[in-house]
């Protein structure tokens, strides 16, 4: 199956500081890939670099197995990759609607098409079975951590999404409220869609994911089914790059 | 030698056979029955009118379609009239619900149940109580076709007595009976175990539906299961099968409620997890269980050597069900989803290690979807089994 979103051999700089060397990854429909690694390995420059915020100094960017350029988080968006930050992004003093539809209001002649939206939110957060939610007109500063994510999320999927990638979407999570981001985001890959899960937390990854990409100093240690994996290597994989087999060879690719 | 099955038998079958999609998927179009069941459309349209005439179903336009052309008309449960009573009965909690055609909980009730010695009467009467409660507070013209419940225990197939319930402290209870006679209703309880009718209802409603092959296991005080086969619950010869719970996976282990030594019930459930947290006694049930979880999550080192622990065997007991009946999906509901969630990383690590790779390869590993009302929802299932066997017998008889 050909990924769906896939990167080779991409070199990131800034200034004289390389941040991502020759780094692989591909994220298939269907399934959750979860990016780990350590403080400063290149989690997020890489999310960025997916997501059109930052341009790649070289390799190749392939969407449905062709070559595309991304220059901004339009192109992202355009091609059906979403991102959701760990700020979530999300307005306090507006509603879930509002915020799901924030800068793509949808009108009818000069005015909002108030109905369409409510219906096309409260499609989305039923197809998600989220029923966490009391009402689409809620402020988003009245609801919990875990419905701000979920929101985050529901939004990200509303515009038809093929790739969606979640930057640490439990870190301030109790543990309920993890278990309902964990189910969710299991939810999105089996309805189809690509996922891509950055967290720290090793039963997150474990919890949910179909595979595993490692980033060790920039490189792209390991991407490996988590089926033929065990806790140990991987966390050997993300302390030192390189566990038995898998990994990286003194510090770099084969 | 006996001929093919008359067209007596060919329309009961297909009148079930259309009411158990409808009940399944909700409502559906004429137009789409017709594709699912490959049948004619004549048939769908007489079919529809004998389930609409007895009060199964009803037919409306569907909300505009925006498309040009007659609309299908579309074919949906009669929820609020016909039902079942769906009785749960669990370790800590007793719970009994009206549940609608279609399998909407209508109207529920739900009790603590105190842990101590076995009381078939302390279960028996809240239920029917809540039941009768439930029963005067429906309108004249709804009717119930079916009462079930889910029991923490084994069930022997046909007769509804519970023979066995470590956690319950249960022997040989004629549960059925004593339930048909409190309610007096005048009609019989079903009875299964809950984590096999759980298993089903993962399988028809939540989140295992159109997984042929499936393992569910269901962690309440101790850990029950329910493997489905080829779109089949596998019930053994006395209707015991599934017990996985009680799959000794540490001989020298910690002893169980069944006498055993080392089943993954005695190292997974509840007691295991609580002690090794040395919690124990300071509280039980789930809310003790959460609390273990949680405190783990906070970076309690105590909490997270237990959790860890209980996931390395959780992980074994997998590993083993795995290479045995190669599933589709595995299910994790109940306590057990907690657990899991929190302890994944050594529950899968130990299935790469010890799971055949050809059986772990495109297995799926899931939460319930259905979570503390899987039993319940189980239970509904099998009280509506019959009325969609036979959807005009049973009606004519329950309204009668």
């Amino acid at each position: 199956m050909t990924p769906v979103l896939e990167l080779r051999g991409i070199d990131k700089s800034f200034g004289p500081v390389q941040v991502l060397h020759d780094v692989d990854f591909s994220v298939h429909l269907g399934e959750v890939t979860a990016l780990v690694g350590d403080n400063g390995a290149g989690k997020s420059t890489l999310v960025k670099c997916v997501g059109g915020i930052y341009p790649i100094d070289s390799g190749d960017y392939l969407f449905d197995g062709k070559a595309v350029q991304v220059h901004s988080p339009r192109d992202a968006g355009a091609l059906g990759i979403e991102i959701v930050y760990q700020d979530l992004a999300l307005c306090d003093n507006l509603d879930i609607v509002q915020n799901m539809f924030l800068g793509r209001e949808q009108k009818r002649g000069l005015v909002l098409d108030e109905d369409t939206m409510e219906e096309m939110a409260a499609r989305t957060l039923e197809s998600l079975s989220v029923r966490t939610v009391k009402s689409i007109r809620q402020l988003v500063a009245s609801l919990s951590g875990g419905q701000r994510q979920t929101v985050a999320i529901a939004k990200a999927v509303l515009w038809n999404g093929k790739v969606v990638i979640l930057d640490e979407p439990t870190a301030a999570l109790g543990v309920a409220q993890t278990a309902q981001v964990l189910e969710l985001v299991r939810r999105l890959a089996d309805q189809g869609l690509a996922v891509v899960l950055i967290s720290h937390n090793m039963n997150d990854v474990f919890a949910v994911s179909d595979r595993i990409a490692t980033l060790y100093l920039g490189r792209m240690a390991a991407q490996v089914k988590t089926s033929d994996v065990t806790h140990a290597q991987v966390v050997e994989l993300i302390t030192s790059g390189r566990s038995g087999d898998l990994g990286l060879t003194n510090g770099v690719t084969v | 030698m006996r001929a093919g099955p008359s067209q007596e038998e060919i329309r009961r079958h297909n009148l079930g056979a259309l009411l158990r999609h409808v009940h399944l998927s909700g409502p559906t179009s004429r137009a789409e029955l017709t594709s699912r069941m490959g049948l004619n459309r004549s048939t769908i349209m007489a079919l529809t009118a004998d389930l609409t005439a007895a009060g199964l179903v009803r037919e409306e336009l569907p909300r505009e379609t925006g498309r040009a052309g007659r609309p299908s008309l579309v074919v949906r449960p009669e929820s609020a009239r016909v039902y079942v009573f769906a009785l749960d009965v669990g370790v800590d909690r007793l719970v009994a619900a009206r549940v609608g055609l279609g399998g909407t909980i209508l109207d529920r009730r739900e009790t603590v149940r105190r842990r101590g010695t076995f009381s078939l009467d302390e279960i028996v009467g809240p239920l029917a109580a809540f039941a009768r409660q439930m029963h005067r507070k429906t309108r004249a013209d709804t009717v119930c076709v079916g009462v079930a419940a889910a029991f923490s225990g084994g069930v022997a197939r046909g007769d509804g007595v519970v023979r066995f319930g470590p956690n319950m402290g249960a022997v040989d209870v004629p549960f059925a009976d004593e339930m048909a006679r409190r309610l007096a209703f005048g009609l019989p309880v079903m009875v299964g175990n809950d984590a096999n009718l759980a298993a089903l209802a993962e399988h028809t409603r939540g989140v295992g539906v159109g997984c042929r092959d499936l393992v569910y296991l269901h962690g309440d005080v101790g850990i029950g299961g329910g493997v489905i086969v080829n779109g089949q619950l596998l019930g053994g010869h006395g209707g015991f099968g599934g017990e996985v719970g009680h799959m000794v996976v540490n001989p020298k282990g910690r002893s169980c409620g069944c006498g055993s030594l080392g089943c993954l019930e005695a190292e997974v459930g509840e007691r295991a997890l609580l002690e090794s947290a040395g919690l124990f006694g300071s509280g039980v049930g789930r809310d003790a269980v959460r609390a273990v979880v949680d405190a783990a999550d906070r970076g309690d080192i105590g909490a997270q050597a237990a959790l860890s622990r209980v996931g390395d065997w959780l992980g074994l007991g997998v590993a083993n069900l795995v290479n045995i009946f190669n599933p589709e999906m595995v299910v994790f509901g109940g306590m057990l989803r907690e657990i899991y969630l929190g302890s994944a990383a050594q529950v899968r690590s130990r299935l790469a290690v010890d799971a055949l790779p050809t059986c772990r390869d495109n297995l799926r590993l899931r939460t319930s979807a259905l979570g503390d009302d899987a039993t319940l929802v189980g239970a509904a299932e099998l009280a509506f089994a019959q009325v969609l066997a036979d959807p005009i017998e049973v009606l004519a008889r329950a309204g009668s």
